[in-house]
C-alpha cells in the first residue's frame, strides 16, 4: 500500500484540501469557500477529495486561521502557521524561489527566503485594506463578478488613483469616482494597482524583494493584480497554476516528515462536530470561551485568559 | 568658485522660519534651493520611504528631502528640542535628523537648538559653512528684522479681517499644515470661494499667542501647539473654527481632544489622511459653512 | 479621608501599594487588574489615534474612581505620555466624576515634593518614609533582577508553572516585607529556591530580545502575555526595559550612547535605547529580536527603520508589532508562531 497525505489549508474565506503521495505529487485537490463555517467547509471538503484505492491516509496537516480547531477535530499530526506551511509548499515546487508574495482573503504577506530557508518575513498589520475580502467587497459594489476583475482591469489604459490604504477611505474614494464619471475599468485597475502599491508600501517596507519572484494567494489569480506586480517592480513575477494550494501542500509535506505516522481514515461525514461559544462569568475579563465537542465528548475549551479550563 | 548651495525642503520648520532663513542667507551670499510645493509625486516619495504609521506631515517632509537629495550641497534639517521647559517639539523632530542621516547621504547641516542651545546658537554652531562668527551675527541681525516686519504686516492683515464685518474663521492648525499645497490648500480655496475670511492661527503675535494658550491647557508644554490653539483666546469674534490635523499626529489627537471639549463656537475637526485630501472634504466644509452663515 | 489610587503595570502594583501604604496615612486603593472591561471603558472614552497606554490607563481610572477613590496618581513622561493626565482629567470630569489628579512628572520635570503635600490632601506619616522609600526601590530592583534571570530560564523548567509560582510567593512575601534587610533576605531566599528549579537539557539555545515602548513591553495585558508565551516555545528572553533601568540606570546609559556618535541626538522616550539596544543584541548573537509597541506610538515610529536597517547589516530578524485594544489574538500568534519556527529553521 503507498503512502499518502493531507493537507487542508482553513481561510477565512476559502478552505483548501489537497492529498499528495510520498513524492509530493497532487493526488486529488479542492478549493470551496468557507463561508463563515470551517467544520461546514471542511466536512464538504473532505467529500470532494478521495483517496485513490492503492493508497493509505498517513497523515493529516492544517494550516490557516482555523487550524487549531480543525486540526483538534481531525486529530491532526500537524498543526502549522500558514507562513511556514506556504513557504515549505512553495520551495519543495520551486525550490529557486526568494520572493513569496502572497494576498490572501484577509492577510497578506511576504516572505524572504535565502538559503532555502525563510530569512525574513512581514504581514499586514493595519486591516484587510488591499486584501482579497476588500477586493471582493468593492467588486459587489461596483456590481461586477470578482472573478472578471482582472480581465476588466486588462482593458483599462489609465488606471484612477485610488486611496487603498485603508478601507474606509478606499470605499468613499471609490464611490466619489465613481460618481465624477470614472470608466468602470479604470475604476478596476485603479483599484488592483492600488492593492500592489498599497501591499508593496505597507507589508514589504524595508524588504529586499530578491528575484525569482513568486506570487500566490488567492488574489493571484487575478491578472490585473499580476500585470501591476511586474510593471511597478519591473521584475518577472511568477504564477503557479496551484499557487492556491500552497498552504495546504506545505502542511501535507510537513505531515509526511512526521516520524511514527498512523494510518487515518477519511471518515469524518457521520461524525458530528460542534462548537459552543459562551462568556465565562468567572472574571471581569468575561473571556469568550469556546467548548468543542466530538459527538458530545468534551474535546477542549479555548479562550480562557486565566487558564482555568 | 560656485557658491555653496543649501537646500530648503519645502516642510515642517520651512513654515516657521522659511522667511528668516531666505534673508539669512542672501546676506551670507549663499544660494538656496527649495523644493517645489507639495506634489502628489513628493507625498509618494515620502510614503515610500516613512514607515506606515508616521504622520503625513512627516511623510510629506521625507518626500521633500528626496527631492532635494542630489541638488544642494547641503540641507538644512534644524533638530529643535525645546526652546525651554514649556516650549518642547514633537518627539519625531527631535528624531528628524537621525532619520534623515539614515535615508539620506547628503550633508545635513549641524543645526541644533535644545536645552544648551538657543536659537542663535543653532545658527551659530553651521560650522561646515565656515561663516565667521561676525558675519553670522550681523546676518542674523539682518534676517530678524526683515522677519520683524513681515510678522506685522501679516498680523496687521489679521487684525483688520477680525475687524471687518462677514464671516469668519479661524484655522488652528500647524503652520506646516494649513500652508502645505496638499494639505491645506483646497480647504483654504473651499472657504474663499464660500465668501469666508480666513484667520491663521500661526499668523498672530507667537508671543502672546504662547501665554494665551494657558487659558485653555495648564500644563500643554508643546511650543507648536502652544502658539497654535493661543490664537482662539484672541479670536473671539469669529463665527467658527476649523481644527485642521494630520493623520495620525500624536500631539494634536490630545490637544485638539481637550480644546474641543471647552469650545462652545461651532467648529469642525477635520484630520487629513494620504490621498483622501479631496474626497468628501468638500461635503464637510460647505455644511461647516452653511452652520455658520445660519448663525 | 481621601483615598488614593494609581494607575496598573505589571506587577509593579506590589511595591507602589507598599509604598504608599507605608508612608500615607490615606486610604489606598489598589487598582483592579486590566481586563477586557478595563480596555472597553478605556476606548469608550478615548480620541481615535491617542496611543494604547492612555487607554488602559484611562480604563483603570475610571474602575478605581468606581470603587471609591477621589485621588489619582498618574506619572509619566518623555513623550505624549506627559500631557495625558490634562485631557484624562478633562475627559473624566465631563463623565460626572469628581476627584483630584496628581501628575508626578510634567513634560519631564518632575512636581515637587513640598507642592505635592501643600497643595493636595495627602497626609504623611510621621516615622519612616526615607526607610520605605528605599525598601521600596529596592524591591523594584530585586523584583527586576528575579524576572531577569527567570526570563531566561523559564523556557527550560520540566515542570510547567514552577517559576510562576514561586514569582507569586515572593511577590506576596515582599509585600509584606519589614525592612530592606528582611526584604533582601526574601530575595536571597526566592532566587536560590528558582536556581534550584530543574530544568530540561538543552543543545540549541534560541534567544529573543524584545524591546519596543514601555508600557506596552512591561504591562503582560498590552502585550498578548509575549514573554510567557516565547518562553513557552522554548526561546529565551531578553528585554532591558524595567522600571530599574528606566529610573536608574537610563539616564547615565543615555550619555553613552550618545558619545558613540551611531545616533547623534536624543531620541524621543526610549527610541535611542532602542537602536542601541538593537545594535547590542545583534553584536551578542541574538537570533532573533521583537519590537513590540503600541500603535500611534510617535518616538518608536521614529525608531523603526533605524532598527529594521541595523538589525538587517547584522543579519538578524526583527518582527514589529503595533499593539491595539482590538489586536486579534489569532493574527498575533500565527504571527509570533511563524517567527519562532523561522528562528529554528536558521538555527538548524
Amino acid at each position: 500500500m503507498k503512502e499518502c497525505y493531507l493537507g487542508i489549508d482553513i481561510g477565512s474565506i476559502s478552505t483548501k484540501a489537497v492529498i499528495i503521495n510520498k513524492s509530493y505529487q497532487i493526488l486529488s485537490s479542492c478549493y470551496i469557500e468557507t463561508k463563515g463555517n470551517p467544520i461546514v467547509a471542511v466536512k464538504e471538503a473532505l467529500q470532494l477529495v478521495s483517496i485513490p484505492p492503492e493508497y493509505q491516509l498517513r497523515g493529516i496537516g492544517t494550516t490557516g486561521s482555523a487550524r487549531k480547531l480543525i486540526g483538534l477535530l481531525l486529530n491532526a499530526n500537524v498543526v502549522k502557521n500558514e507562513i511556514t506551511a506556504h513557504a515549505v509548499g512553495t520551495l519543495t515546487y520551486h525550490p529557486d524561489v526568494k520572493t513569496i508574495l502572497e494576498i490572501g482573503g484577509q492577510d497578506s504577506k511576504v516572505i524572504c527566503i535565502r538559503n532555502r530557508m525563510i530569512h525574513d518575513y512581514a504581514m499586514n498589520t493595519l486591516c484587510a485594506a488591499g486584501t482579497g475580502s476588500f477586493l471582493s467587497s468593492q467588486a459587489k459594489r461596483l456590481g461586477v463578478d470578482v472573478k472578471d476583475f482582472g480581465n476588466i482591469a486588462l482593458k483599462s489604459t489609465n488606471p484612477t488613483n485610488i486611496a487603498a490604504r485603508c478601507t474606509v477611505f478606499a470605499e468613499s474614494d471609490l464611490v466619489h469616482k465613481a460618481q465624477i464619471g470614472y470608466p468602470k475599468e479604470d475604476i478596476i485597475a485603479g483599484l488592483c494597482k492600488s492593492v500592489v502599491l498599497n501591499y508593496l508600501n505597507n507589508v514589504c517596507k524595508g524588504k529586499r524583494l530578491e528575484s525569482p519572484i513568486i506570487f500566490q494567494g488567492g488574489v493571484s489569480k487575478n491578472v490585473g493584480v499580476h500585470k501591476y506586480f511586474e510593471e511597478i517592480l519591473k521584475e518577472k513575477v511568477l504564477v503557479d497554476d496551484n499557487g492556491h494550494l500552497m498552504g495546504a501542500l506545505g502542511v501535507a509535506i510537513l505531515s509526511s516528515k512526521v516520524p511514527n505516522p498512523r494510518n487515518y481514515t477519511l471518515d469524518f461525514q457521520n461524525i458530528e462536530f460542534k462548537t459552543i461559544g459562551e462568556e465565562c462569568k468567572g472574571c471581569s475579563n468575561r473571556c469568550e470561551l469556546v467548548r468543542i465537542y466530538r459527538d458530545r465528548e468534551l474535546l477542549d475549551t479555548w479562550g480562557s485568559k486565566c487558564g482555568k479550563y | 568658485m560656485d557658491k555653496v548651495k543649501i537646500g530648503i525642503p519645502r516642510g515642517i520648520y520651512y513654515y516657521y522660519y522659511g522667511n528668516f532663513w531666505k534673508y539669512f542667507f542672501k546676506k551670507c551670499n549663499m544660494e538656496l534651493v527649495y523644493s517645489p510645493s507639495t506634489t502628489k509625486e513628493i507625498v509618494e516619495m515620502g510614503s515610500h520611504l516613512a514607515p506606515d504609521e508616521m504622520c503625513l506631515s512627516m511623510k510629506i517632509y521625507l518626500g521633500h528631502i528626496a527631492y532635494l537629495q542630489d541638488k544642494c550641497d547641503y540641507i538644512l534639517i534644524p533638530r529643535i528640542d525645546r526652546f525651554d521647559k514649556e516650549n518642547q517639539t514633537c518627539t519625531n523632530f527631535l528624531a528628524l535628523y537621525d532619520i534623515s542621516k539614515h535615508y539620506f547621504k547628503t550633508p545635513i547641516l549641524n543645526y541644533n537648538i535644545d536645552s544648551q542651545h538657543d536659537f542663535l546658537d543653532g545658527i551659530l554652531n553651521m560650522k561646515e559653512l565656515k561663516l565667521s562668527r561676525v558675519q553670522c551675527i550681523l546676518a542674523y541681525e539682518y534676517a530678524m528684522k526683515k522677519e520683524k516686519e513681515m510678522k506685522s504686516r501679516r498680523e496687521n492683515l489679521q487684525q483688520q479681517i477680525l475687524n471687518s464685518s462677514g464671516k469668519k474663521v479661524l484655522i488652528v492648525s500647524h503652520a506646516y499644515n494649513i500652508h502645505d499645497d496638499f494639505i491645506g490648500s483646497s480647504i483654504v480655496k473651499i472657504l474663499k470661494e464660500n465668501h469666508i475670511q480666513i484667520l491663521y492661527s500661526d499668523y498672530f503675535d507667537e508671543k502672546k499667542t504662547n501665554l494665551l494658550s494657558k487659558e485653555l491647557s495648564q500644563d500643554l508644554y508643546w511650543k507648536y501647539s502652544r502658539d497654535s490653539i493661543g490664537s482662539i483666546p484672541l479670536c473671539k469674534e469669529v463665527d467658527g473654527i476649523i481644527f485642521l490635523s494630520t493623520f495620525p499626529c500624536g500631539l494634536d489627537s490630545l490637544v485638539h481632544e481637550l480644546v474641543i471639549r471647552k469650545m462652545e463656537k461651532p467648529y469642525l475637526n477635520l484630520v487629513i489622511d494620504d490621498m483622501s485630501a479631496s474626497t468628501g472634504l468638500e461635503t464637510r466644509l460647505e455644511s461647516f459653512v452653511d452652520l455658520i452663515e445660519q448663525n | 479621608m481621601n483615598k488614593i489610587s494609581y494607575p496598573q503595570l505589571g506587577s509593579y502594583g506590589v511595591p507602589i501599594y507598599y509604598l504608599l501604604t507605608h508612608v500615607l496615612r490615606n486610604e489606598i486603593i489598589k487598582p483592579k487588574e486590566i481586563t477586557k472591561k478595563t480596555m472597553e471603558l478605556g476606548s469608550k472614552y478615548s480620541p481615535d489615534f491617542v496611543c494604547t497606554p492612555f487607554k488602559y490607563t484611562l480604563g483603570t481610572m475610571i474602575e478605581s474612581l468606581d470603587m471609591g477613590a477621589d485621588i489619582l496618581i498618574q506619572m509619566g513622561g518623555g513623550c505624549r505620555y506627559g500631557y495625558y493626565h490634562e485631557l484624562q482629567e478633562q475627559i473624566l470630569k465631563d463623565l460626572g466624576y469628581h476627584f483630584q489628579l496628581i501628575n508626578l512628572i510634567n513634560g519631564g520635570n518632575h512636581i515637587s515634593i513640598r507642592k505635592l503635600f501643600k497643595e493636595y490632601p495627602i497626609e504623611l506619616k510621621k516615622r519612616g518614609f526615607l526607610k520605605y522609600l528605599y525598601t521600596t526601590k529596592k524591591m523594584v530592583i530585586y523584583m527586576d533582577k528575579i524576572d531577569h534571570y527567570i526570563r531566561s530560564h523559564r523556557c527550560y523548567e520540566k515542570e510547567k508553572g514552577a517559576f510562576n509560582k514561586l514569582r507569586e510567593e515572593m511577590l506576596l512575601k515582599m509585600s509584606e516585607a519589614k525592612g530592606p534587610i528582611h526584604l533582601y533576605h526574601i530575595y536571597k531566599t526566592y532566587l536560590k529556591r528558582m536556581k534550584n528549579v530543574p530544568l530540561r537539557e538543552t543543545t540549541k539555545r534560541i534567544r529573543v530580545g524584545l524591546i519596543g515602548e514601555l508600557y506596552t513591553l512591561m504591562e503582560p495585558k498590552a502585550n498578548e502575555e509575549i514573554e510567557e508565551l516565547l518562553n513557552s516555545y522554548g526561546f529565551e528572553v531578553k528585554r532591558y526595559t524595567d522600571v530599574t533601568y528606566l529610573l536608574f540606570q537610563k539616564k547615565r546609559k543615555v550619555k553613552q550612547y550618545l558619545k558613540n556618535f551611531f545616533i547623534k541626538y536624543r531620541m524621543g522616550a526610549d527610541a535611542l535605547d532602542n537602536i542601541h539596544h538593537t545594535k547590542e543584541l545583534c553584536e551578542d548573537e541574538y537570533d532573533g529580536i521583537i519590537h513590540i509597541k503600541s500603535s500611534f506610538c510617535t518616538p518608536e515610529i521614529a525608531a523603526m527603520p533605524i532598527i529594521e536597517s541595523t538589525a538587517q547589516q547584522y543579519g538578524v530578524p526583527v518582527l514589529f508589532f503595533s499593539m491595539d485594544m482590538n489586536t486579534s489574538e489569532t493574527g498575533f500568534l500565527t504571527r509570533i508562531e511563524a517567527f519562532c519556527d523561522m528562528l529554528e529553521m536558521r538555527k538548524q
